[in-house]
């Protein structure tokens, strides 16, 4: 799940630099790219962050299953 | 045909998933059939053997857009993700918030009505539906924006529905780790949910002014392009990942080079995206000529994602095959089950990107943009990729899915093995027919092409076999419609046999040790040698035109 | 004691760095590109006295405001009436640009570069720049659903200041020159200025190549070079 996070993530990035890119730099102006991938920027994480939710959750399982056999 | 999991998983789904996804499925080939019925009219007008009014004729063209790449492309996409998503999570049993997913089947087909009636009234304004172009705010207008926003809609709920059936799996505790397809759906559901959010963009303001509530949208243009830029992707990406998925169902095989290589290509698919979308702007005026050159420097980085999934998939068949016995440099192509209608649909899949995508590269140089990019090269090498490619492995996918969904055999395979053939035949026709028209200047989107005699009569010759071509393609799409649909209607008794009897070759088992795989990099040469030659064609020609244009500004 | 053995090592077309560097493969196009000066990396020295780039895209315009419209209209208008023939066609006043044609032409038949220096010829920068203040004007408008002027008779070897803009919704105004086209799209309202040559007489269609409405088929105009 560490790669899966890691990668979306990687993504997010590649997504909000180039939507800094298409906002700032006069030569490359035009907002409705900008728009679009910094919004895109946003779907990413979100996902990032529903898979390492899962992970923790995933974790905690774990944990609470180790301490339930030790006792 | 190789039993397998995914078809034990597909049986395995409740009643309500399984007719969810029928009923997206029946949906995308009706639009599928709506499409190709509007584009063979076109292709006959085209071809000077029918004569309606002229705006019969366009908004016939309209139809065709409409319905092929924004309806059957996307019912389709949103059906084989929610599969997908549904049966490749390990222990998934079932697709998690079905109702939204409902609720996103709901929104798509309002979309597809409102879209009708607005291709069927007012001006036919194409599928990319300028607003300028109506000239005057109307309801007519306005139900084509509308219907775009309800796809829009209907596909963001999709997507969320996926996305939840990977992950909510693993929450309960139920999947351990994220499979590559796993991976994969979830990749495609976050772009599902960007075009979404791009089409909002795009078509938003448009609604608003033609319902006269906003001003006329003043760059919608760039609008429209973000938004194409990312469903051309997004049918690619679906493409690739369903072939990954019916490559395992045909051979029991996995890729060679393990999950993690896997999940870091499809992750390429959403890092290449936004840098290579500069090429569709190329003949804009205005556009700082330093931008076009970066643009068309990125573009280079294009077909980076599906040729890494196809030298994955080439590669891994290719060892298991060499284990198997397969020998000589292409014989084990010659042992693969060609005559199984899936094998059949993405072999000819696999040949037709190859063709589509040596032209594609044409066009991502911005020096050969006025020489080519709104000509009838565009739709010449595109169809290979729309028809050839994606909607080929999407019908190959359904001779699977349709009969492991309702239990019953798929209809005629021995017709459903050769409808790809017939198709790919017209595609040669129509594609090369098509590009040596765009080479020559003829215009695309134009019904005649004559010019009052003043146009070369190569032109009108050339768009007579554009239609025979598609004439071709619009009657092997027509009968793989009609064969599924009797598939799925036909009230047959239950297949025992999960495989149905179709051929299938299992590859499964065998560990390849010190095999070779040249079918993929010789593959690649023969692609860029035949890029190479294409663009090679277009700058000589531009070299030899009794023109030269020299600085460009606008204002 | 049990040995443990290595794998078979895999052969090299079954690598993962193999199978990324061949996914990169369709990246060499550039080299193509660069052999036909169509890349920022140039695989040959830039040649100054070499011809006008037939590629075109030497620099542009800075971002100044254009004519609206209806100004484009009327100067178009009065560029019509002021070189308008009997038979309805235009043909654009020459000025200096001739001569500087005959000029350059005269200096490319020199490829000694001692004799083009004794003659103290122009180089093609300085020509270019000197077209670029005498070149004729021409004006072309678009519109639903047609061209105006629908006939420009034009000079062989004269380069031409074409100033053109659709005037209503965007279409293309584009030439079909040699074996293919020259593909010129023109936003609504935008002025699109090019400098524009024929180096060989003929008779040239003009066409819109940008969906413009229901009779966009018909959109045509001709250019007739001498």
């Amino acid at each position: 799940m560490k790669q899966d996070f890691s990668l979306l993530v990687i993504v997010a990035v590649v997504w909000a630099v180039l939507a800094l890119l298409y906002a700032t730099v006069p030569m490359f102006h035009m907002p409705g790219y900008a728009a679009v991938w910094g919004l895109g920027a946003v779907v990413f994480l979100a996902l990032a962050a529903a898979i390492a939710a899962a992970s923790r959750r995933e974790r905690k399982r774990h944990e609470h299953h180790g301490e339930a056999s030790h006792e | 045909m190789t039993p397998h999991p995914l078809l034990d998983h597909l049986k395995q789904l409740p009643a309500a998933d399984k007719r969810l996804l029928l009923a997206f499925f029946g949906a995308g080939l009706v639009t599928l059939a709506l499409g190709v019925l509007a584009g063979a009219g076109t292709a006959l007008v085209r071809a000077g053997l029918i004569d309606p009014a002229p705006y019969f004729g366009y908004r016939l063209m309209t139809m065709h857009g409409i319905n092929i790449f924004f309806y059957w492309l996307y019912f389709a996409q949103a059906g084989l993700l929610l599969a997908f998503s549904a049966t490749h999570a390990a222990h998934a049993r079932h697709m998690e918030w079905r109702r939204l997913a409902w609720l996103g089947y709901a929104a798509m087909v309002a979309g597809f009505v409102l879209s009708q009636v607005g291709a069927a009234s007012g001006v036919p304004l194409l599928y990319d539906a300028p607003p300028e172009l109506a000239r005057f705010a109307s309801a007519a207008v306005g139900s084509i924006y509308l219907g775009y926003l309800s796809l829009a809609l209907g596909l963001f709920c999709v997507a969320v529905s996926a996305v939840a059936s990977v992950v909510l799996p693993r929450f309960a505790g139920r999947t351990v780790s994220l499979s590559p397809i796993g991976f994969a759906s979830i990749a495609w559901a976050g772009l599902l949910m960007v075009s979404a959010l791009a089409a909002v963009n795009a078509f938003l303001p448009a609604a608003l002014w033609a319902f006269e509530k906003g001003p006329l949208p003043e760059d919608y243009a760039t609008g429209w392009h973000v938004l194409f830029h990312n469903m051309h992707y997004l049918p690619l990406m679906a493409t690739v990942v369903t072939w990954y998925v019916l490559v395992k169902a045909l051979f029991g095989i996995e890729s060679i080079f393990g999950p993690r290589f896997s999940k870091i290509v499809f992750s390429t698919y959403l890092i290449f995206v936004p840098p290579t979308s500069l090429y569709h702007m190329f003949l804009e005026p205005g556009l700082a000529e330093p931008v076009r050159v970066v643009g068309s420097l990125l573009s280079l980085f294009i077909s980076v994602p599906t040729v890494l999934v196809f030298l994955i998939i080439v590669a891994s068949l290719e060892t298991h095959a060499r284990a198997h016995g397969a020998s000589g440099l292409f014989g084990w192509i010659r042992m693969l089950p060609w005559r199984n209608p899936v094998m059949a649909a993405v072999g000819m899949a696999v040949v037709n990107l190859a063709a589509g995508g040596a032209l594609s590269f044409v066009l991502i140089q911005e020096k050969l943009a006025p020489l080519l990019s709104d000509t009838f090269f565009v739709p010449g090498y595109f169809h290979f990729l729309t028809v050839g490619t994606v909607t080929l492995t999407f019908l190959g996918a359904l001779c699977y899915l349709i009969p492991g969904l309702t239990g019953r055999p798929l209809w005629n395979p021995r017709l459903l093995a050769g409808l790809p053939y017939l198709a790919t035949a017209g595609l040669a026709l129509f594609g090369t027919a098509g590009v040596i028209a765009g080479y020559l200047g003829a215009p695309r989107r134009v019904l005649d092409l004559s010019y009052a005699g003043d146009a070369p009569a190569s032109w009108q010759v050339l768009m007579g076999v554009v239609g025979t071509g598609g004439m071709l393609m619009a009657i092997a799409l027509i009968l793989y419609i009609l064969a599924l649909a009797v598939t799925f209607l036909k009230r047959a008794p239950q297949a025992a046999a999960l495989d149905f009897g179709l051929p299938g070759w299992n590859l499964a088992g065998a560990v390849p040790a010190r095999e070779l795989a040249w079918t993929g990099p010789l593959s690649i040469l023969i692609l860029v040698g035949t890029m190479a030659l294409f663009t090679v064609v277009a700058f000589e020609m531009i070299k030899a035109a009794p023109l030269a244009a020299i600085g460009s500004g606008a204002h | 004691m049990k040995e443990h053995s290595s794998p078979p090592p895999s052969h090299f077309t079954t690598r993962r760095g193999f199978i990324v560097a061949a996914g990169f493969g369709v990246v060499s196009l550039y080299g193509l590109w660069a052999a036909y000066g169509a890349a920022p990396l140039r695989l040959k020295a830039h040649d100054e006295d070499a011809a006008p780039d037939h590629m075109g895209g030497h620099g542009g315009h800075g971002r100044a405001r254009g004519p609206d419209v209806d100004a484009f209209r009327r100067q178009t208008e009065e560029f019509i009436e002021a070189n308008k023939l009997p038979d309805g066609s235009v043909r654009p006043a020459r000025g200096n640009a001739a001569l500087l044609a005959a000029t350059e032409k005269a200096h490319h038949a020199l490829h000694d570069p001692e004799q083009r220096e004794k003659l103290a010829l122009p180089t093609a920068a300085q020509n270019a720049g000197k077209r670029a203040a005498n070149a004729p004007d021409v004006y072309l408008a678009a519109y639903q659903w047609g061209f105006l002027p629908a006939v420009l008779r034009l000079d062989a070897g004269v380069p031409y200041r074409f100033h053109m803009m659709a005037v209503d919704v965007t279409h293309g105004a584009s030439l079909r020159v040699g074996r293919g086209g020259h593909i010129i799209r023109l936003r609504a309202g935008t002025l699109v200025e090019r400098e524009l040559r024929f180096t060989r007489p003929g008779e040239y269609l003009v066409y819109c190549t940008i969906y413009c409405g229901m009779l966009h088929d018909r959109m045509q105009g001709k250019i007739i070079v001498a």
